[in-house]
């Protein structure tokens, strides 16, 4: 099926539970609420017309900067092992409590991909047999891959630049 | 609850937590497990990962499109020229360039193979070495050094070679370098079968990896494995022929399945991955293309160095290339590619500047780790480290 | 009142610093006393000898990290062989090395894991940062990587590379077996067995 299909075979079935279906430089891509996220991946796995049997990857992503609303999303690659298409599902996340229910019921690959969205971002994966952190140590505070999480805890040691150095410490002191 | 808290219950258990700590030479980089063993056989297994976590996707952010692309050769270092690869497709649909030069790709597919090749020793002589055989170990990278040699004359970097470039490759092949890889070419099958002489009916070999680490081909797909893993379980999946990219429909190969799924079909599916890289690229520099060796548009790819003398929007290209970067519209996508261990791709959110707003690398051995662990269960704990090897993970693109 | 405690104040910095001098010139002779035998020249070549039988067996434990790893498995490989140097034997155990080659970005959640290494091999030991990641840092100036490994463990040998090539380490592992040799039968080859 190509990219237009799936998405119309979305927007027919899964209805109101889409935000939004579009074909975004020949991938489709749907949007959906995280409360309907269980439902249509339950459905896109099992459709004999889609089978999308195989997890790709789960990755977030923080928009704080692009400033919209809502500021994080859980982004989900799925791969269909029979019929050969790909479709991307975008789960929107609010600011306070992003909040995502698991999918390692359909595809027990989702284990560590989830884990690492709480990890590096603090997404709460509801369902998730082992919410731990995965790639930082177990009690570093903070999720690093938050745009508001500096890059460098530390000032930069070696600098040819005396007024440059002098200046990122400004810098770095006016953003915290 | 903590591992510590874990052990003070395991006195009314039965089982003994062992630790194949992050400092082990079997665990392939810096891996860590906590077994429980009942005896010598492992009930479970917890992996403890993050030991190399390198904050590359937080540094990328901060870093132009061309910066970003040193770093993602230190990803799975092991084959540093398909993460150039992956990262530099998905800036490309993200700047709409459907098609470079025939030329480019071929140099693309080139090293690309070169360095699955590179890998797949690496994999064999490490695979090799802990289950036992240490004379492959000493002949597999005595081939890898000869690919190394081929890199090191094209880019000037044994490993990571950064090679390619978004728009095409970093410099043109020299004559000496295109007879350097007819003459790999031209030995390597023979190396090839002096491995297997040395495995494949080896009775002690098939003693350890036959039927041990078993995989069957729905639970494969389920634990989202990838390359040859997948295809040892008999899913013939490969994404150079399912989704081709850099003019791989150009060249006629083979992909190797098996049907078991344990540790001796993953290592034939290798081998003979091996063999068919050796035949794409035998192909690729037969009918190298002439012709520009990276995309003429001077707003992607740096101008020739020699109209900088002459021509005025060329000084003016460059200048603005070297210092802001390519500005890449605004989109997110991702782009899977075929990586010696499986589907490499990245997955790109651009803000139109000249940084990625987001860059995520999908890691196949990343993926592949809890399934590797759902394997070691009900295992002898020598198995563990035959596991370890067949799913060969390298521990930089799981970390990241 | 004031003239008065800094008067007191002075002297006694100044019996402090007498005691100081005292307890260092005991120490001294403590010293002294002790090697007396070990520093005629006799024992200064025994140092010596022993300084040439270290350097030419220096036993790397395998602490391979991330992608310099694979540079040291080729240095240790046909090519670039170092077992013509002695350093042949990788010991997984640190208990049985004496060199550890920290090859490979230190992560904040392996430092701890380097330093237990490190306490656990036995003396005399000695430390080479292989390439640019555990010499300073490296391409990775985050949140996630110990800026040199020095902040760690004594380093003695730093081999700039990304990664640096076999023949760099090989020139690194001769520069120490140099180190090695003229520390010998010194204090400071003394200090790393104390």
């Amino acid at each position: 099926m190509t990219s237009e299909e799936i998405v119309a075979k979305c927007q027919s079935s899964l209805g109101g539970d889409l935000v939004q279906a579009e074909v975004n430089l020949g991938d489709a891509v749907i949007y959906v609420s995280p409360e309907a996220l269980p439902k249509a991946a339950e459905w896109l796995k099992n459709d004999p017309d889609l089978r999308f049997d195989y997890l790709s990857q789960i990755t977030g992503v923080d928009y704080l900067e692009q400033d919209r609303e809502p500021r994080f999303e859980a982004v989900y690659e799925l791969h269909s092992i029979d019929h050969g298409h790909s479709i991307r599902i975008r789960v929107g996340l609010d600011e306070e409590n992003p909040t995502v229910p698991t999918v390692t019921t359909l595809w027990k690959g989702a284990d560590f991909p989830e884990r690492e969205l709480f990890d590096m971002f603090g997404f709460q994966v509801t369902g998730h047999p082992n919410l731990k952190r995965l790639l930082m140590p177990e009690d570093w505070e903070g999720h690093p891959l938050l745009k508001d999480y500096p890059l460098t805890i530390e000032e930069i040691s070696f600098s040819h630049n005396p007024d440059h150095k002098s200046e990122l410490i400004k810098t770095k002191s006016n953003q915290e | 609850m903590s591992v510590t808290e874990q052990g003070l219950l395991e006195r009314d258990k039965d089982t003994m937590t062992l630790n194949m700590g992050p400092q082990h030479p079997s665990t392939h980089g810096v891996f860590r497990m906590i077994l429980e063993m009942d005896g010598e056989i492992v009930r479970s297994s917890e992996p403890d990962i993050g030991f190399l976590h390198t904050g590359i996707e937080k540094t990328a952010e901060v870093k132009r499109y061309v910066h970003c692309i040193p770093m993602t050769d230190r990803l799975d270092y092991l084959s540093p020229p398909q993460n150039n690869l992956a990262f530099c497709l998905t800036v490309e649909k993200l700047l709409g360039l459907d098609e470079m030069p025939a030329r480019a790709d071929y140099l693309r597919v080139i090293m690309c193979e070169l360095g699955r090749i590179g890998s797949h020793l690496v994999w064999l002589g490490t695979h090799a070495l802990d289950i036992g055989a240490m004379t492959v170990f000493l002949y597999a990278w005595r081939e890898r050094e000869l690919v190394l040699d081929l890199n090191e004359m094209i880019s000037g970097v044994r490993m990571m070679t950064s090679y390619i470039r978004i728009g095409g490759v970093a410099q043109d092949a020299t004559p000496q370098w295109i007879q350097g890889v007819r003459e790999f070419v031209d030995i390597f099958p023979a190396k090839i079968d002096e491995y297997e002489s040395l495995l494949t009916n080896n009775p002690i070999w098939m003693d350890r990896t036959r039927g041990i680490g078993t995989l069957a081909r729905e639970d494969a797909i389920n634990w989202s494995m990838s390359g040859p893993i997948l295809r040892a379980s008999g899913v013939k999946l490969d994404w150079r022929k399912q989704r081709p990219y850099s003019r791989y429909d150009d060249f006629t190969f083979d992909i190797p399945t098996q049907e078991h799924g344990d540790i001796y079909d993953r290592y034939l599916v290798r081998i003979e991955e091996m063999r068919q890289s050796r035949e794409i690229i035998k192909q690729a520099i037969n009918q190298l293309p002439d012709g520009p060796y990276k995309i003429q548009d001077n707003k992607v790819s740096l101008p020739e160095r020699d109209t900088l003398h002459t021509s005025m929007e060329a000084l003016i290209h460059h200048f603005k290339l070297v210092s802001d970067g390519v500005k890449v519209p605004p989109g997110e996508t991702y782009v899977p590619t075929e990586g010696p261990r499986g589907e490499v791709g990245f997955y790109i959110v651009s803000d139109g500047s000249n940084t990625p707003y987001r860059m995520k690398l999908r890691a196949p051995s990343f993926m592949a780790i809890p399934g590797m662990c759902h394997l070691m269960t009900d295992s002898f704990i020598a198995d563990v480290v035959a596991i370890i090897g067949s799913v060969d993970i390298v521990m930089g693109e799981v970390d990241r | 009142m004031g003239l008065i405690d800094q008067a007191v104040e002075s002297i006694e910095t100044e019996v402090n610093n007498l005691k100081l001098n005292a307890k260092d010139a005991f120490d001294q002779l403590g010293a002294e006393f002790s090697g007396a035998i070990y520093d005629s020249i006799l024992t200064t070549k025994l140092g010596k000898i022993v300084g040439w039988a270290q350097k030419n067996a220096l036993w790397p434990a395998t602490f391979g990290l991330a992608c310099c790893a694979i540079e040291m498995m080729a240095m240790a490989n046909s090519r670039w062989d170092a077992a013509r140097f002695g350093a042949e034997v990788f010991r997984a155990s640190p208990r049985q090395a004496d060199l550890m080659i920290v090859s490979g970005r230190v992560s904040q959640k392996m430092a701890p894991v380097l330093k237990r290494i490190y306490n656990q091999m036995a003396d005399p030991k000695w430390v080479i940062a292989m390439g640019a990641c555990s010499s300073c840092g490296g391409i990775f100036n985050n949140y996630a990587i110990v800026q040199g490994v020095d902040r760690v463990v004594p380093v003695d040998v730093y081999v700039p590379g990304c990664p640096p090539g076999p023949e760099a380490l090989i020139y690194g592992i001769i520069k120490l077996q140099e180190k090695i040799l003229n520390e010998a039968g010194t204090d400071k080859a003394r200090q790393r067995v104390a």
